[in-house]
Order: structure tokens, then C-alpha cells, then sequence
């Protein structure tokens, strides 16, 4: 379903790289009838060839849910990377065009360090501490669910802190999450201090020898001076292993502001992007990439516990652009 | 930000001598962008754009007013034409009145629910709110956590997998209760979860509520239309509630959401705690989109 959906996108810039393409042979036409084509041998890939549809791109981006500032940026790198190219007269031009394109969305998309979850996890200390934060209602409790089934399935024991002491039912929301997917919930009562239970949930796991702690935390608005203040201290309490941010695949340009003060407030190691079944086009995830240059780990899928798949950037690059030709 | 790049256009356009063509083009642009930042549907701001520039372009300024304060005047119209001038209430006429909420996983449905019971609870009328989330682990705890303090009663069953049935049997229980407001909640689901559509449909159908409440995220991107849109075909949308305004989003999804379903913005969410929720005001939300600030 994901394929399908990304599918738009590829149509997009593949329809792109075809303009481009045509443009660049108009030229080498051009040469030929003027016959210049005994002189030169390249051709030069030139601003006025990718301009016009390099402005259907950023309307097709920005439909993608890709943020103007990050569609600015992937426009100036597919410039760079095109402009002044030259191109051997005669040759397929579409994969020169295409690797362009290609370069430019996984340089958006890479972070500077990768991730092996499972590995970190292994040659870590134990307890490993999983600390989630994010925006209200972006899926935190239920992906926090998701990833203890997959932990579980890796072979790792599992707790969670109910640190969301704030929002009605969120205690009980995990909870019967947590009895699904036997796993148990430290709680405290609502009100309670955040920090302290997620306290108690590493003394907990530190004393039964549990693999993995997973804290969830309320949502909160990256305007809310103490809300994030709150969440600075949850973090300094539980000195976390990795700080996963929960982002909604359906935000728009607001998802750039968002990740941008969390990862200011408490530095981001990894994204989690869910809702991505909702027809999102998976715009968001070159934006948060952007943003906060750590690695997308997981995309939810839907509502289920095994709707949750490990994140891959060329799997992803593949997926909007088609297998590399090479 | 965009909205420093907008007023410096704008103040672009006082700073020249004449205003030709190629400057209100690019003021256009301008304007432009800061629609697309703020989320606004994509084929929506180029329709918006393009008859703002027809307009810039042909009419003349009345006496008085300056060029640039006339193009500010049309993006203004433009968009408040799609606003609608001010804000409609929900009406209370017939004993019981009932509202149904619907809207995508984590819109901020339950949260808003209560907000609106307690809105009317404030106002002198006796409200029951029935819980069909029968599939967010929690979400009647949600409700009941939040409505209890006020004594608004809750109907509502975590044990029961039949939604349809519960938001009916919800509404049979308030009419015998005297109660002059039914508000009903209902689960989270998006366009591509087609039987959970048909869920709501159904339900829509056997309570028929006076009106169709759609909550929106505000700061939902380009989707918004379509998954408006796609609420729209179900059942008949008759306000919006656009949430979470108390964040940076500009809230252009809800927009797009207005464009899709026809329906007006009734509130909006500005924070967590039951009493934020303020009745909708147009300029305000403009000048949000424009990334102007309040003024």
C-alpha cells in the first residue's frame, strides 16, 4: 500500500526528468541541423532547460507535503547538481538527469549517522531507555505499543513508563496496550510527576533485569514554555539512550517548526513517522530529515501492532524514483 | 520567516515609486508562499493567487488608499470570502439537539468533545455525551476522566466492539434523560480505511444528528482536502473545528478543508485544558495565514 502511495511522487519526477531530457535533446537537435555536431561532442544541461519544470516539481513537492523550505533547498541541490553537466551527445541522457535527482533527495533524506536499533540495544547497558516525544496526537502511546511487540519479537523484555500523567485516559490507553502485547506498565497517578515514574520504571527494570524501557510522554505544543521544560527534565532525570520523536506523516510545513524546537529543547536521535496508510505522500519525511538530520527508524502503517516497518533511505529513495538502473 | 518575507513585499510595494506589472507579480509570489507555508491546498492558492493578481492588476485603488494597501485589501476579501464574514454558532432550537464529531486518528475528536460539552454546560443547557470509539484502547476513560469534575454525564461501554449500536443506544439513554444536547464521539479513521468510512456513514444514518461536526488538526498538510472531502461523501459535514491553534501551525489545512466540504469553521482549539476553545474569528485567521500576526 505504501508503493501505491509513493507512486505519485515517482510519477512526478520522473515526468520531471523526461521534461529535462527533452529539453537537452531539443539542443542536441538544434546542433545537429546546424551541423555543429563534428565540433562539438557534449552537450551542457543549461538553467533554462531544467527552469520551467523544475517549477512543476516544487508545486508536485509541495503537494507531496513537502516543506517550502526543504522543497527550496531540493530545488537549489537539483540545480547544482544539474547546471553546467555536460552530456555526451547521443547517450541516454535520462540517467544522468535521474541521478541528479536521485543524489539530491537522499542527500535531504540521509542523516550523518545511521542506525541499527537492535545492535544498540545489544551492546548497550541494560537497561536501554527509549525516551518518546511529540506534538498531541500524533500516535506516540499507540507507537510505543507497536515498537514493544517488535522489541518482543526480537527477543527483549519490555517496560513502559506512564509518564503522560497529563491527558484523560492516557493511562489507560497504554495500559490496555501493554496487556495485548504483555508487556507491563509502570504507573504512577495522574498528576504525578512525569519524571518520577519514569524513575521508577528504569529502577524496575534495573532490578528484573529488563531489557528495554519505553516512556511515553504527554503531547505537547513546542509553544508551551513549561511543557517543554517539563519534557527538558524527563530527559535529564532518565539520561535516555535515544529520544524518539513521533511525527504525523499528514503535517504539513507546521511538522518543520515542530521538530525544530524538540530537537532544540532535547536532542532527537531518531524520527518515528506514522499515519503514513492515511494517503500521506510522504513529504513529511524528507522535511524532518531536513530538519533535524537524525534517522527516520520506523513508519506506522496503520492500527494495528504489526503496522509499524523499519525505515530504510534508499529503500524509500526506491520507492519515489524507481530502482537504480545501474 | 515567511511572514518577515511578506510584510518586507508588501513594504516593497509602498517603498516604489509606481507599481508596475513585474511588482505586483512578485508580491503575488510572495503571497503566494506564505499560502503554500501555512498549508493551504496547493491548486487552492493558485486559484486564490491568480484572481488576486487579476484584481491588483485591473482595479484601481479607491481615493485615499494606497496601492499597496489595496492589494492587502483583495488578499484579505479573497480569502474571507472562503471564511465566510463571521462566525455561525451551532444553534440549540429542537430538544434534544444532537452533534456527531468525526475526524482523522489524533484530530483531537475526544478532547474537543468535552470542550464543547463544557461550552454549552457553561452556557445553562444539560448535555449528555455518548462515546462510540470503540476502537482507541482508553477513549471513554478519556471522556469520563474529563467530564466527571463537571457532573456531564457519559454513555459509553469499553467492552462493546459494535459502534453503530452504542452511538444508537448512546442517544436512546440522553432522550429519556431530559437532556437538551447529545454530543457524540466517535473513533478516529482516515479516507484509505474504507470500512471504518462505512462505520460512520452508518452511524450518521441511524442517529441522524442535527449536525456533523468535522475536527480537523490544524496543522495538517496538503491531505486535508482530500480526507475532507472524503468525510464529505459519508456524511453531510455541517461545521469544522480546527485544533491545536495554540501550536505554530498556521492552520492553511482547515482552510482546504472549508473549500472541500462547503461547511464553515465553527471554533478552534488553542490548548489542552477544557476551556480552550474560542468561537472562530475570520481576520484573525487570515492574518495567521499570511503569517501577519494578530492585528
Amino acid at each position: 500500500m505504501v508503493v501505491e502511495m509513493l507512486g505519485k511522487l515517482k510519477e512526478k519526477l520522473q515526468s520531471f526528468i523526461r521534461r529535462v531530457e527533452e529539453n537537452v535533446e531539443k539542443e542536441e537537435d538544434e546542433a545537429k541541423k546546424k551541423g555543429l555536431l563534428d565540433k562539438i561532442l557534449m552537450i551542457e544541461i543549461k538553467e533554462k532547460d531544467i527552469e520551467e519544470a523544475l517549477e512543476d516539481l516544487e508545486l508536485e513537492l509541495l503537494e507531496a507535503d513537502v516543506a517550502l523550505e526543504v522543497v527550496d533547498e531540493l530545488k537549489d541541490r537539483i540545480k547544482r547538481n544539474l547546471v553546467g553537466k555536460k552530456v555526451r551527445i547521443g547517450t541516454n541522457k535520462e540517467k544522468i538527469i535521474e541521478e541528479a535527482v536521485r543524489k539530491a533527495v537522499l542527500e535531504i533524506l540521509t542523516p550523518e549517522k545511521k542506525m541499527d536499533l537492535l545492535e544498540e540495544i545489544k551492546k548497550a547497558e541494560k537497561p536501554y531507555v527509549i525516551l518518546f516525544v511529540g506534538f498531541n496526537g500524533s500516535g506516540k502511546t499507540t507507537t510505543i505499543a507497536k515498537l514493544a511487540h517488535w522489541l518482543k519479537k526480537n527477543g527483549f523484555s519490555v517496560v513502559i513508563a506512564a509518564s503522560d500523567t497529563f491527558r484523560a485516559g492516557a493511562i489507560e490507553q497504554l495500559e490496555e496496550h501493554a496487556k495485548k502485547v504483555g508487556v507491563k506498565v509502570i504507573k504512577h497517578k495522574y498528576g504525578a510527576d512525569p519524571a518520577a515514574v519514569a524513575y521508577d520504571a528504569i529502577q524496575h527494570a534495573k532490578a528484573r533485569g529488563i531489557d528495554v524501557v519505553l516512556i511515553d510522554t504527554a503531547g505537547r505544543s513546542e509553544t508551551n514554555r513549561n511543557l517543554m521544560d517539563e519534557m527538558k527534565k524527563i530527559a535529564r532525570v532518565t539520561k535516555p539512550n535515544l529520544v524518539i520523536f513521533v511525527g504525523d506523516s499528514l503535517a504539513g510545513n507546521a511538522i518543520v517548526e515542530q521538530a525544530r524546537q524538540f530537537n532544540q529543547a532535547v536532542k532527537i536521535d531518531g524520527v518515528i513517522l506514522t499515519k503514513l496508510d492515511a494517503d500521506a505522500r510522504g513529504g513529511a519525511a524528507l522535511s524532518i530529515s531536513h530538519v533535524i538530520n537524525a534517522p527516520i527508524l520506523f513508519v506506522g502503517i496503520g492500527q494495528g501492532y504489526e503496522d509499524l516497518i523499519p525505515f530504510d533511505e534508499r529503500w524509500f529513495v526506491e520507492k519515489i524514483l524507481g530502482e537504480e538502473s545501474a | 520567516s515567511l511572514g518577515r518575507a511578506l510584510s518586507n513585499a508588501l513594504k516593497k510595494i509602498a517603498r516604489a515609486g509606481s507599481v508596475d506589472e513585474a511588482l505586483v507579480k512578485e508580491v503575488v509570489r510572495d503571497i503566494q508562499r506564505a499560502l503554500l507555508q501555512a498549508d493551504v491546498n496547493v491548486r487552492l492558492v493558485l486559484k486564490l493567487t491568480k484572481e488576486i493578481q487579476r484584481r491588483a492588476l485591473e482595479e484601481k485603488p479607491p481615493a485615499g488608499i494606497s496601492k499597496k494597501e489595496h492589494i492587502i485589501k483583495i488578499v484579505y476579501e479573497e480569502l474571507t470570502k472562503f471564511l465566510g464574514t463571521e462566525a455561525k454558532p451551532i444553534e440549540i432550537k429542537e430538544k434534544p439537539t444532537v452533534l456527531l464529531t468525526v475526524g482523522v486518528q489524533g484530530s483531537g475528536k475526544t478532547t474537543t468533545v468535552a470542550k464543547l460539552a463544557r461550552y454549552f454546560q457553561k452556557r445553562g443547557y444539560k448535555v449528555g455525551v455518548v462515546c462510540s470509539d470503540t476502537w482507541r484502547p482508553g477513549a471513554y476513560h478519556q471522556l469520563k476522566q474529563l467530564l466527571d469534575p463537571y457532573h456531564i454525564e457519559v454513555f459509553g461501554d469499553p467492552n462493546e466492539k459494535d459502534a453503530v449500536k452504542l452511538a444508537k443506544e448512546g442517544v436512546e439513554y440522553f432522550k429519556t434523560r431530559d437532556v437538551d444536547l447529545i454530543i457524540v464521539d466517535t473513533a478516529g479513521r482516515h479516507k484509505e480505511e474504507k470500512d471504518l468510512i462505512e462505520e460512520m456513514r452508518m452511524i450518521s444514518e441511524e442517529i441522524r444528528p442535527h449536525e456533523v461536526i468535522l475536527v480537523i488538526d490544524g496543522t495538517i498538510g496538503q491531505q486535508a482536502y482530500n480526507q475532507a472531502l472524503a468525510f464529505k461523501e459519508a456524511t453531510p459535514i455541517g461545521s469544522i473545528i480546527v485544533t491545536k491553534l495554540d501550536s505554530s501551525a498556521k492552520g492553511g489545512g482547515a482552510l482546504s478543508a472549508v473549500a472541500a466540504t462547503g461547511a464553515p469553521i465553527k471554533f478552534i482549539g488553542v490548548g489542552e485544558k477544557i476551556d480552550d476553545l474560542e468561537p472562530f474569528d475570520p481576520a484573525r485567521f487570515v492574518s495567521r495565514l499570511l503569517g501577519l500576526g494578530d492585528i
